[in-house]
């Protein structure tokens, strides 16, 4: 893996930006035109970014998965980076959802909080992936990545079963799909699409982040310049890039 | 056999340390005792709030034993010792998971009377089965608490991080535990409920099975 980022991967983070503000600017335009609904009114069009929310949310935490099991098989760099980078944005998502959540609740249940399968799977969930940013914030040295991609790997695995498992607990009141049609269908599948793309830009920036520190680590320990074969600082290079 | 081996090193540490041990005994029947004088002296439902007494109690008591294994091993240098020995790491898991899970029967083998009498339910013909929902919950617990306690070992506030990756995690197992001996104690049977021995059943093939997989690296990012 490459110390700087990659010119192709700058070209494709313009686009992938620019596409995400067009399709968000207008997925808004779409929700705030979107026909309001005749029993909640225009608390309804909440589900515009709770669900969007928590497509992302899985998306992101699915590639932490995928990044792990990558980092463990291959240790590079990289997919250390992209499974923490992805992990830190879905848990950003799924705080829209835990936020959003409650507000549709109040007027669809009359309540802001229920212990219902789905609500407590996903607040399950948030903890989990709160508690991998206290743990991996806390870690230093070699076991960082390690105890990293662990992690995401478990999480993503328990998940499937708790939300199994808590179906089975009680009867769940949360819409099981959400299911529209005609102009609220494409307001929805607009939306989806939007905040899907525009968590790949999110995630590229925070990419970016990680590959700028590693930069200036290289550049604090003095491996940014080349240095001769053998010498610690190579060597120091090359097992961080490992 | 090195799985044996290890769950005869780690129980022979607990065995010799018999303050640890009286602490887990006491704390576990404390914390029954509290929640019982919360839940009574009338109860509602005996059987439910006498099977969510002895769950919490064990699950809770269950991280004192993990955290504590964590640091007997540290203090005898026993975790260093194995790791060098290049012993297989699955069979090195396996061992303190057959340990961590005999000192958790060893406290539910306390709690359960306890319990029985606190909250008069249970008898002695149901007992097999109360036992076999236990045995069921309590590998699962190990299963994966002996992975979380390997990865929590280098942690700052590691017994804090081990309650905020145990709790939430094993949550399937817990409520599973707490509807099947509530069932047993409530109505005799489990046909209502049936489907949490499945769901367990599933947590523990899957704790044994990510562990075989991930306690090789988790091993080694604890040296």
């Amino acid at each position: 893996m490459t110390r700087t980022v990659p010119e192709g991967w700058r070209k494709a983070a313009r686009f992938v930006w620019i596409a995400a503000l067009v399709l968000v600017a207008l997925s808004l335009v779409m929700v705030v035109r979107a026909p309001t609904e005749r029993v909640m009114g225009p608390v309804q069009k909440i589900v515009y970014v709770h669900v969007p929310s928590a497509i992302a949310t899985m998306i992101a935490f699915g590639i932490t998965f995928a990044a792990g099991i990558a980092f463990l098989t291959t240790r590079q760099w990289f997919w250390d980076a992209l499974g923490a980078a992805s992990a830190e944005v879905g848990l950003v998502f799924a705080t829209v959802v835990m936020i959003t959540g409650p507000l549709w609740a109040r007027s669809a249940w009359n309540t802001w909080w229920t212990w219902e399968p789905r609500l407590t799977t996903f607040f399950i969930l948030w903890i989990l992936y709160a508690a991998y940013q206290v743990i991996r914030s806390s870690l230093r040295g070699p076991s960082k990545r390690t105890i990293s991609a662990v992690l995401g790997i478990v999480f993503f695995v328990m998940y499937p079963v708790t939300v199994y498992s808590v179906n089975l607990w009680r009867g769940s009141m949360h819409p099981q799909n959400v299911t529209m049609q005609g102009n609220m269908r494409q307001v929805l599948l607009t939306s989806m699409l939007a905040w899907v793309v525009f968590y790949v830009a999110v995630l590229e920036r925070r990419l970016r982040l990680e590959w700028a520190r590693r930069a200036a680590e290289e550049e604090r320990l003095g491996v940014g310049a080349p240095a001769p074969r053998g010498h610690v600082a190579a060597r120091g290079a090359e097992a961080r890039g490992r | 056999m090195i799985l044996l081996e290890v769950a005869r090193k780690d129980l022979t540490l607990y065995a010799r340390d018999v303050r640890f041990l009286a602490t887990l005994g006491l704390f576990s029947a404390s914390l029954t005792l509290i929640l019982s004088m919360a839940f009574g002296p009338i109860y509602q439902d005996a059987p439910r709030e006498a099977a969510a007494t002895m769950w919490a109690s064990l699950f809770f008591a269950g991280v004192l034993g993990l955290t504590r294994s964590l640091d007997m091993e540290r203090e005898a240098g026993g975790g260093d010792a194995l790791r060098m020995s290049g012993a297989d790491p699955y069979a090195i898991y396996l061992g303190k998971t057959l340990a961590n899970f005999l000192l958790l029967a060893a406290v539910f083998a306390l709690l359960l009377p306890l319990t029985s009498v606190f909250f008069d339910v249970g008898s002695l013909s149901g007992l097999p089965r109360v036992a076999g929902v236990a045995a069921i919950a309590l590998l699962g617990y190990s299963a994966w608490g002996t992975l979380f306690a390997a990865l929590a070992r280098g942690l700052q506030a590691r017994e804090l991080l081990l309650s905020v990756l145990l709790f939430p995690s094993l949550i399937p197992l817990w409520i599973g535990a707490v509807k099947l001996t509530h069932a047993l104690w409530g109505e005799g049977g489990t046909a209502s409920v049936g489907d949490w021995v499945k769901v367990m059943l599933v947590m523990d093939v899957l704790g044994l099975g990510v562990a075989a997989w991930l306690y090789e690296p988790v091993q080694e990012a604890g040296e």
